[in-house]
């Protein structure tokens, strides 16, 4: 927590956001905001997140980019004229703004201090967490204990959203090839040759890529990481194939039925193991009661391996869904060519 | 002892790499320049940099810094497969999109009285 | 008005999230208004991390904790508040899952009407 480079940080992030909001050409303005998304990370990094910032670089940086780019690709890159007439939007959204914004200043004269030790956010329920998480689970890494374990209906139906996102994008873009469609001008389809530079690196890289992602859906106990940020390394090393080769090269791999089957799985694998701990006669989704059918295991250790299990899930699923949602703003759903 | 002026060298030497690169960026003439700097320049600093915490971590020997010494070192090693071929991807974009290499006008141009 | 002075790190929260506001409002282009949205979540994040924040207290790992049995008595003010965290992780992959329905809705339009200007929008709809 080094204040200077903080603030230093801070000013350097709002011209970004001001920027990515006023560029007209909007491959700047996705760039643009990719930048502002690697700030953040280094912000929130510095400030002692480790587990929120790699889920940033992963998602907000990476994957959040490559859509944004997609989705340009298929409609227009240039911000059109204005006609006359928006003035009054202009001052509506500044007057709204401003006036939100000085309510909001004025509460902040009530807000904590920045970085003192006993604010009341850090005095009620985090120091339970903190002390008492090595001794019932057994996992040193608080951040994930708290997100799977002690807060776990959380995760459960925020891997449900993010199911119930991927299956949003499949209903409103997929569709049939060979549908004519009214479109204005499109982009400029230059499409460049195959390179076997990029190709060949690609192709290497991509197996060390998974590695790491299942390394890292593994070590979510020890160390920053756990099921979100490995399941989108997973779906990032298929985009980054996409990208390299064609959108058919993973298609052929991992195709579309399969998606959507491990999609499926992952939350299933989710719920199933809190149904089993029901079916063992404990509460839903408490791991402890999974030592009646784990060999050797305490109850402490269960809840651990618990853990680990529903990670997976959660990898598996946001692997599937990274990737459905890809090939669907990439190709503008018909699935034959990408980027 | 050792150990210090090595780190300090290498991550001074990666910083005045990456002060360079940004000269380079914004001074040089025309896109291609420009991403020949930015590209070698970035690669550069960025694997001297993470020499110089490999060497500082290694201060207290045990082996988890050793453990900690391999993870940078398999990040370098990505860096420098991964920042070369993003940098190839980008001129090679820019070159199949038509931009062409900046000249350098001719020296009589400037001249008011002609 | 002192205490809205000394908290000078607000400040700049409640900038960044009234510029993704005024972006969501008073833009033109729906692209701009999705980034206006992403803007406005990533300044909220940034706010709750920064309250999670404690001087001197390292990442929410517990340190020593690698081998058999356990660590000595574990000191709160030692370790970052790792509530907030676990909220902003939530809310960064929903975010995200937002982000591509978003877009995906926008190519919808596209697909439909021809533009991504709501003006433009407006007036094919009458």
């Amino acid at each position: 927590m080094i204040w200077q480079i903080d603030l230093i940080v801070l000013a350097l992030l709002v011209p970004c956001a001001m920027a990515a909001i006023a560029l007209k050409d909007m491959m700047s303005a996705a760039i643009t905001f990719g930048a502002y998304s690697f700030l953040m990370c280094l912000l929130w990094t510095e400030m002692g997140a480790v587990d929120v910032a790699f889920t940033e670089a992963a998602v907000g940086a990476g994957i959040s980019t490559v859509l944004f780019i997609a989705a340009v690709h298929h409609s227009r890159r240039r911000v059109a004229k204005r006609r006359v007439g928006r003035i009054v939007f202009k001052l509506l959204g500044l007057s709204a703004a401003g006036a939100i914004g000085i309510i909001l200043l004025w509460a902040a004269s009530d807000f904590p201090e920045w970085a003192s030790p006993d604010i009341p956010p850090s005095r009620h329920l985090s120091p339970y967490y903190i002390t008492k998480t090595l001794e019932d689970t057994a996992v040193p890494n608080i951040v994930t204990s708290v997100l799977a374990d002690y807060r776990g209906f959380d995760t459960m139906f925020e891997t449900s959203v993010i199911f119930a996102a991927g299956m949003a994008v499949a209903m409103v873009l997929r569709r049939r090839r060979g549908r004519e469609e009214r479109t204005g001008r499109r982009v400029e389809n230059g499409f460049a040759r195959e390179s076997p530079i990029i190709q060949t690196i690609c192709r290497l890289l991509a197996p060390f890529m998974q590695l790491f992602a299942l390394y890292v859906v593994a070590h979510g106990h020890h160390s920053p990481g756990g099921g979100f940020q490995g399941g989108v390394i997973l779906g990032a090393s298929f985009i980054l194939l996409a990208l390299a080769y064609d959108l058919d090269f993973v298609l052929k791999r991992l195709n579309e039925k399969w998606t959507l089957i491990l999609a499926n799985v992952g939350v299933l694998i989710y719920a199933s193991i809190g149904a089993l701990a029901l079916l063992l006669g404990g509460n839903f989704l408490d791991y402890s009661v999974l030592s009646r059918i784990l060999p050797a295991t305490t109850p402490v250790m269960a809840r651990s391996h618990g853990m680990l299990g529903v990670e997976i899930g959660v990898a598996i699923t946001v692997m599937a869904i990274m990737v459905l949602i890809y090939a669907n703003i990439a190709s503008n759903g018909k699935y034959d060519k990408g980027l | 002892m050792i150990l210090d002026t090595l780190t300090i060298v290498l991550l001074a030497a990666g910083f005045f790499f990456f002060f360079a690169t940004t000269i380079g960026l914004l001074r040089f003439p025309g896109f291609y320049a420009r991403m020949h700097a930015a590209g070698k320049g970035d690669t550069l600093s960025s694997l001297l940099m993470l020499a110089g915490l490999i060497v500082f971590n290694s201060h207290h020997f045990s082996v988890e810094a050793l453990l900690v010494d391999l993870k940078i070192a398999f990040i370098m090693v990505f860096i420098l497969m991964a920042s070369p071929t993003a940098t190839h991807a980008i001129i090679k974009a820019g070159y199949e999109a038509g931009l062409v290499q900046w000249q350098a006008e001719e020296e009589g141009k400037h001249d008011l009285a002609d | 008005m002192e205490d809205i002075l000394a908290r000078y790190n607000y400040w700049i929260y409640v900038l960044l999230m009234m510029i993704g506001l005024y972006a969501m409002i008073a833009k033109n282009n729906l692209y701009k208004k999705v980034i206006g949205m992403s803007i406005f979540q990533t300044a909220i994040i940034v706010f709750y991390v920064s309250i999670a924040a404690k001087e001197g207290a390292t990442i929410p790992i517990i340190q020593g904790a690698h081998g058999a049995g356990l660590v000595p008595a574990i000191d709160p003010a030692v370790y970052v508040n790792p509530l907030p965290h676990v909220l902003m992780l939530t809310a960064i992959v929903v975010g995200v899952s937002t982000l591509g329905v978003a877009l995906a809705v926008i190519l919808r339009i596209y697909r439909q009407y021809g533009t991504v200007e709501e003006d433009r929008i407006l007036e094919k709809l009458r």
